[in-house]
């Protein structure tokens, strides 16, 4: 299988590693500049969704054996739970910029995001 | 008056104040989405103006009878425009701000003192309007020409182009040619001749501080500079026809 998976807390410093590892995958997954920065870009507004949803820590999976897909799942709760308003422009930025993306819900709240990028790698 | 009623009386009176107030009530959604597109090689301000203008034309586009929230429609619009504008822009050499900052005073400058003298001003003089140094002056002026590698050497239509004349990175017996030809292109010149091209291209020293070095005044290591170029260029040159 090519692909990786990462885990970590939900803590804004641990954002741009995370942005790194996920240039890093998109490279080996063959996309582009572009594709890669709005990649970064989903992942991101993803993990901050689920924070708002009081989840402490994330499970991210970057698979490219067909395609690019990435899932992003809530792990361990216990967090604060917030609804800014910018939650809405996240998600609608995900849909603009990503393909496939579905949102899973546990219990009518998200846990689970999950999208597409790109062409076949 | 709520979101589609105001909608509504724009769209039916066209009236600014009112596409402004709609704007204002909107524009942390170009704030916000601005932000998320930092770190691309464009300013946030760049972009926050960008978002602007699309959330001023998603404003005149958007029909609130079809039943979409303002806020997701015009995410996707705003989101267009920026990736537009960086397909734009961000793709070609992009020149530092403080050097496209100084071209464009340098071209002020210039300007300025054509109006005044009726003449070309020379780059010392746009220095001294600029209270910066002539070298800066000229680096930046020399800076921000995009060459494409299909245009030929010699500048005319025809002939051999600058893509062909790359060597390949890891050409190691060309390497070991140049090489040669430069060494034995700088037994032709003087001693302070060679000092010069070890300060400037060796030691990768400025001008200035060149001219430091060797007791010189900047305009002498610039003129110096030129002539062993020259120099330099037609010895090579010979040594490649032959």
């Amino acid at each position: 299988m090519n692909g990786m998976t990462l885990e970590l807390a939900l803590k804004n410093e641990l954002m741009t590693t995370v942005r790194l590892a996920t240039g890093g995958v998109c490279s080996l997954a063959g996309l582009g500049l572009d594709d890669s920065e709005d990649c970064k870009v989903c992942v991101t507004e993803s993990l901050l969704l689920l924070k708002h949803r009081g989840y402490l820590s994330a499970e991210i999976r970057y698979g490219y054996e067909d395609g690019f897909e990435i899932s992003i799942e809530g792990k361990s709760v216990g967090g604060e739970k917030s609804s800014p308003a910018e939650d809405e422009i996240s998600v609608a930025l995900l849909n603009a910029l990503a393909q496939n993306v579905t949102m899973e819900k546990r219990n009518g709240e998200l846990c689970k995001v999950a999208f597409r990028f790109g062409t076949k790698a | 008056m709520n979101e589609d009623e105001l909608f509504a009386k724009y769209r039916a009176t066209g009236d600014l104040r009112i596409r402004n107030e709609i704007a204002e009530k909107y524009l942390y959604i170009a704030a916000v989405l601005a932000k998320k597109f930092v770190g691309r090689g464009v300013d946030y301000d760049d972009l926050y103006q960008v978002a602007s203008l699309a959330l001023l034309k998603g404003i005149d586009r958007f029909d609130e009878t079809k039943g979409l929230q303002f806020s997701t429609f015009i995410t996707p619009t705003i989101t267009g425009e920026i990736k537009n504008y960086f397909r734009d822009k961000s793709r070609l050499v992009h020149l530092p701000r403080r050097v496209a900052e100084m071209r464009a005073s340098i071209k002020r400058a210039a300007d300025a003192l054509v109006s005044e003298t009726g003449r070309k001003p020379t780059a010392k003089e746009i220095a001294g309007k600029l209270g910066v140094t002539e070298e800066e002056v000229l680096r930046c002026a020399e800076a921000g020409g995009v060459v494409s590698l299909d245009n030929s050497v010699d500048g005319g239509k025809e002939g051999v182009s600058f893509h062909e004349i790359l060597p390949a990175a890891d050409d190691v017996f060309e390497a070991v040619e140049t090489k040669d030809a430069v060494w034995s292109a700088l037994k032709t010149l003087s001693e302070a001749e060679r000092a010069l091209v070890g300060y400037r291209f060796g030691d990768e020293l400025s001008q200035t501080e060149t001219a430091k070095r060797m007791g010189v005044s900047q305009m002498n290591v610039s003129r110096m500079e030129r002539k062993i170029l020259q120099k330099l260029r037609e010895t090579l040159g010979k040594s490649m026809v032959e």
